[in-house]
């Protein structure tokens, strides 16, 4: 049976799965305590992906523009950084981290961002604010390469990069999280708890579901701090979750500090976990404790109610971004279901080679497509236009008039999911992420039955 | 000059012409903040770009056509569906949007002939649709892709369809309005009087700078249409672009948001001798008075008086009932251009709301011009407000309630504020007579929601009454009012959730023409 | 100052012929009590209640407040208007609307002269020239181009 790998066979994109780089590396600096991004370009490329943000977490962060106008555009715009930087510093006392991240407009102009940065190491900061302990960063993020994934799997690396120190072994482990909910953060703390393992967990996102407090005083943010960033270089061992997804940031802490680096796997499904579990044991010494073994055992009891009976040969189409998709797609596999349609929003050349992808092609006993560089089209005209019958979406909000105009059921996960309640607040990691994967998949299926009258009267007495 | 300095501010001077308070006694030549200019970098100003005021605002709300970005995917991702302009063609403008997904070698080699392709594409994908608008992003107008030829191309080789391009880059301007004016000049310059339209009434407008969010558009041509007038186009909320081609030929331009669509106003007026009338389609008194205007120019004001009375009837005692038990909130109108000088005044007049500050993000001197005007004495009023600003003047002075967007509505959440979407509305649409009364249910539901008083209680140390298992919203709007309101047997808005849908298959009373010559005048 | 307010300013000084400074100062501040509150009065419905005074050229204001107010005071004197072109006759149904509110509003107007009637008017006209043109803070209304 075959199990294709397909670039999308046209030039353009209809209805785009991923926004570009630069909104990767936003999201990836609001993870950071005391640090707000300053985004050199125009003034859309921040203020739309605040509001993206916002949509998914019902929260709002403070990300800066360096707000590039005509002028700009012609004469160059590197004034507008330095004056962007000086009026972060004199208004927001407790800021200490600035990523000068760029955009397609000014990487095509050609500003000197790394330039500025010295230039203000050595001018306005040394002089103005000698006594503020201030980082500046470059990140290169144009929108013309990649996707907003690559944009984040860049400034994961960069900001190690930029603060890794060597030091004394700290005898953490760095864990790489990749793009996750505050939900998922949640659990791999806990389940690295139940281990005992001391981790530096990047990026520390929990707080982002933050409370509405009496006083009106609270506010959402990251908090993975200057000293946690440091400590990476002296860690006995870096874990990176998501390949794709800080990877890069592994790699770099193995070749300049030695510190080894396991990538992957993406915890998603019983088998994922177990891997993760097993792999940071090895890793760390610690054992896996019967804690571990009887949560395991309640997310079985959960879900082998559901699997045979309900999950299986259900054929599902999944897209977003690529550790997601796999790791989605491993776990339906195990739950017997039938992913048939696979789309990675962009154009990693990477994916081909991927020994997950891979695995899929040698093992899928049924016809399989994987499209990379895929757009919502792709999904759209084959169910339109070449008579694809689905029973099942994985994916994320922005998806969803598919499954409204199609009548196919959907289970929103990944980036955004802003038209359900809550969604960002539940993992999709661990063996909590693989019972509330489950559940979500056979209610959604539930009703589906019930609003198509199909059989729905077997759920009368299950 | 009442010029109002930001403790947060101080450090930045210049902001400080751009705050006003509007002091007793005082008029626009007294207190008028700066607009319109380069925003301060690093300000976490609320603005966005010239390409979202050109595609996103005026170009897609046209509902027949195949809108394509050239450029990175980001620009289109971020622009779709994230406002609420709907249409009566099943969304179409709402679901599809197209990318031509520029890469780093088109960026080097140039991406005409990727542009190219995309069109082709894209037309292929819908056959159906025979039109197409062209946006430039801040890459391509960076690299100097000629659009404009490429589309002429594509015309040529596909008779029967028609392309519009729209030159305007993010960068091409302090804010989206640099988009406006460039999408309203494009589109006089190259697409109107194109095409020669069917008339069909006596009494011709364009309906102009109306964007159909929630409905609005829909619920405006509903009276228009009772009165027997024909909306040529509507730029461009549920808009036609062929229709939208023969603006040229209506008698009057009636026109709603000034701020985004002023232009072509002008220009069809300079280059057609069309007049320009500006209307409010918020609030009963500027509503009604709008109406009987356009129904005046028209000699058919008895029409419009039969719509005004009619409307009343239904909505005004609903309408009253929010009035008396919202008497003395206090808003922070706090929306993108030209709500600030829609609502300012309507809202106090008609549903006793006290405006304490109006922000424009976006807007030039004219609108904040408008907005303190129709503002009462002792609003803080702020061109190109910041995050810092905006927390400070929500700290001080403690609204009831806040009409702004979706991500700074978040930041009022936190600080136990109250939010509607001044955009895109909460349960809209806002226009039209029931449609005034939806917002005042909406800004009621928000202001006595016991949830709402709830989360002010630190159940740490501030009281806890355990004899209670809920409130309702009367027993605390009520809480004050005279017995005979407490006992009113009305409970406010009557409608249904969805009060535009039954409008799409609504008939309309026909009118005689009248003979040619008479027509003439 | 910003590239802006430089080209504004430039501006200013390149077009300030297409409109020429009428009023020089404020017509209300020399005038007694009663003509001031009934102009205020007058002056106070248009600024909460119209949109016409504010396009978006100064010219285009003057424009706009000679023909309104000017057909205004002709309704107010119970005068026949003559609308000759379309412009006019928008003009026209904004000055009806304000004829009928000052009636309903201000009882004091229906019990002044005619002359009187012209004459407040006149003043409220160049109050509004003075408000909305002349001594406006608006930098946009000296642009060339719309």
């Amino acid at each position: 049976m075959t199990c294709d790998v397909k670039v999308k066979d046209r030039v353009g994109t209809i209805n785009p799965i991923f926004t570009c780089q630069p909104a990767g590396a936003q999201f990836a600096s609001i993870g950071v305590k005391d640090c707000i991004g300053l985004v050199h370009g125009g003034q859309g490329c921040v203020m739309f992906v605040r509001l993206l943000i916002s949509q998914h977490l019902k929260e709002s962060f403070e990300i800066a523009s360096s707000s590039l106008h005509e002028d700009g555009a012609v004469f160059g715009a590197c004034g507008r950084v330095e004056e962007g930087v000086d009026v972060l510093l004199s208004r927001y006392p407790d800021l200490k981290v600035i990523p000068i991240i760029t955009t397609c407009s000014t990487e095509v102009i050609g500003d000197d961002v790394d330039g500025v940065i010295t230039k203000l190491e050595e001018g306005l900061l040394a002089e103005k604010y000698p006594d503020r302990e201030v980082h500046l960063l470059a990140i290169h993020t144009p929108s013309f390469v990649g996707s907003m994934i690559s944009g984040y799997d860049v400034a994961v690396r960069d900001f190690v990069k930029k603060f890794a120190q060597k030091g004394e072994p700290n005898g953490k482990i760095n864990f790489i999280t990749g793009w996750v909910n505050p939900g998922d953060v949640k659990e791999l703390k806990h389940l690295l708890a139940e281990m005992q393992i001391d981790a530096t967990v990047l990026f520390e996102i929990e707080n982002f579901d933050s409370p509405m407090m009496p006083k009106g005083d609270e506010v959402a943010h990251g908090n993975t701090t200057i000293a946690d960033l440091q400590s990476t270089g002296s860690a006995s061992h870096t874990v990176a979750l998501n390949r794709y997804e800080g990877g890069k940031a592994a790699e770099f802490l193995q070749k300049k500090f030695k510190v080894p680096a396991t990538i992957g796997p993406t915890p998603i499904g019983i088998r994922n976990t177990d891997s993760m579990l097993k792999k940071l044991s090895e890793i760390t010494g610690k054992p896996i404790p019967e804690s571990l073994v009887r949560e395991r055992g309640l997310a079985m009891d959960a879900i082998t109610d559901i699997a045979h009976m309900f999950l299986a040969d259900k054929k599902v189409a999944i897209y977003g971004a690529a550790d997601l998709v796999i790791g989605l797609a491993e776990f339906c596999l195990d739950l017997e279901m039938k992913p048939v349609l696979l789309l990675l929003g962009d154009d990693n050349s990477s994916y081909v080679n991927d020994p997950r992808i891979k695995a899929l092609q040698e093992n899928v006993d049924y016809p399989m497509e994987i499209i990379t560089n895929a757009d919502f089209w792709d999904l759209e005209d084959r169910i339109k236009n070449h008579g694809l019958e689905l029973d099942l979406i994985l994916g994320h909000s922005k998806g969803r008039f598919i499954s409204i105009d199609y009548d196919i059921p959907m289970v929103r996960v990944g980036f955004p999911t802003y038209d359900r309640a809550g969604l960002y607040r539940y993992p999709v990691v661990g063996y909590g992420g693989a019972t509330w994967l489950a559940e979500q998949m056979a209610n959604t299926l539930f009703t589906d039955m019930e609003h198509k009258k199909n059989k729905e009267w077997i759920l009368n007495v299950w | 000059m009442p010029y109002h300095e930001f403790d947060c501010s101080k450090v930045i001077p210049e902001r400080k012409q751009h705050a006003v308070v509007k002091g007793p006694g005082e008029d626009l030549t007294h207190a008028l903040p700066k607009g319109y200019l380069n925003t301060i970098p690093g300000s976490i100003s609320e603005r966005g770009c010239a390409y979202c005021g050109a595609k996103h605002v005026i170009g897609t709300p046209m509902k027949d056509v195949i809108h394509l970005s050239h450029g990175p995917v980001g620009c289109t991702y971020d622009t779709w569906q994230t406002k609420r302009y709907i249409s009566d063609n099943e969304n179409f403008q709402l679901k599809y949007t197209f990318a031509t997904d520029v890469k780093e070698k088109h960026i080097v080699f140039g991406a005409e002939k990727l542009l190219k392709e995309n069109i082709l594409e894209a037309f292929k994908a819908f056959p159906n649709i025979k039109r197409m608008t062209i946006y430039q992003t801040c890459a391509t107008a960076l690299i100097g892709d000629d659009i404009d030829a490429i589309a002429a191309e594509v015309m040529e080789e596909l008779p029967g369809t028609d392309i519009f391009v729209c030159n305007s880059p993010g960068f091409a301007g302090p804010s989206q309005s640099g988009g406006h004016h460039k999408i309203n000049i494009a589109w006089v310059n190259t697409k109107v009087g194109t095409v020669e339209p069917e008339i069909t009434s006596d009494y011709v407008i364009n309906y102009v700078g109306e964007y159909n969010i929630q409905g609005d558009q829909e619920v405006m041509q509903d009276y228009f249409k009772r009165m027997g007038i024909q909306i040529l186009s509507t730029f461009t909320g549920n808009g036609k672009y062929d229709e939208l081609r023969g603006m040229h030929r209506a008698h009057l331009n009636v026109l709603e948001c000034a701020r985004s669509a002023e232009y072509i106003c002008d220009e069809l007026r300079a280059r057609y001798g069309i007049p320009r009338l500006d209307i409010d389609g918020f609030g009963f008194k500027a509503l009604g008075d709008s109406l009987r205007k356009v129904g005046m120019f028209f000699g058919i004001e008895d029409r419009a008086e039969a719509i005004i009375a009619e409307e009343t009837a239904r909505w005004k005692p609903e309408l009253d009932w929010y009035k008396e038990r919202l008497a003395g909130k206090r808003v922070c109108l706090w929306p993108g251009g030209s709500k600030l000088w829609h609502w300012a005044h309507a809202i106090q007049e008609e549903m006793g709301v006290k405006v304490v500050s109006v922000y424009t993000k976006f807007g030039h001197q004219g609108d904040m011009e408008k907005g303190i005007a129709r503002a009462g004495e002792g609003t803080l009023a702020i061109d190109d407000p910041n995050e810092l600003e905006g927390q400070e003047a929500l700290r001080t002075l403690r609204p009831d309630v806040i009409f702004t967007g979706k991500r700074p509505g978040e930041v009022a959440k936190k600080m136990r504020v109250p939010y509607l979407n001044a955009h895109a509305y909460h349960n809209g649409p806002y226009k039209g007579f029931e449609g005034w009364v939806r917002f005042a249910r909406d800004i009621y539901n928000a202001v006595y929601s016991p949830i709402y008083q709830l989360s002010g209680l630190d159940i740490s140390k501030d009281e806890i009454a355990t004899d209670k298992g809920f409130m309702t919203r009367r027993m605390l709007s009520d809480a004050t009012l005279p017995e005979a309101s407490r006992n009113d047997p009305m409970t406010g808005y009557t409608g249904k959730y969805d009060s535009v849908s039954d409008l799409r298959t609504k008939t309309y009373p026909v009118f005689e023409r009248k003979s040619s010559s008479a027509a003439a005048e | 100052m910003t590239a802006m307010t430089k080209k504004a300013q430039k501006d200013k000084s390149a077009t300030y012929p297409l409109y020429e400074k009428l009023i020089k100062s404020d017509p209300l501040a020399e005038l007694d009590t009663v003509t001031k509150e009934r102009v205020g009065q007058l002056e106070w419905y248009i600024m909460k209640n119209c949109l016409w005074q504010y396009n978006s050229r100064g010219w285009d204001r003057r424009n706009q407040n000679a023909g309104i107010i000017g057909k205004t005071a002709q309704l107010l004197c119970d005068e026949e208007v003559e609308n000759s072109t379309p412009l006019d006759k928008c003009y026209w149904v904004d000055a009806v609307m304000l004829n009928r509110a000052y009636r309903e509003l201000y009882p004091w107007i229906s019990e002044i002269s005619k002359d009187e009637i012209k004459s407040l008017m006149k003043i409220l006209h160049a109050r509004m020239d003075w408000v909305m043109i002349d001594g406006s803070l608006n930098e946009e209304l000296v642009v060339q181009h719309y």
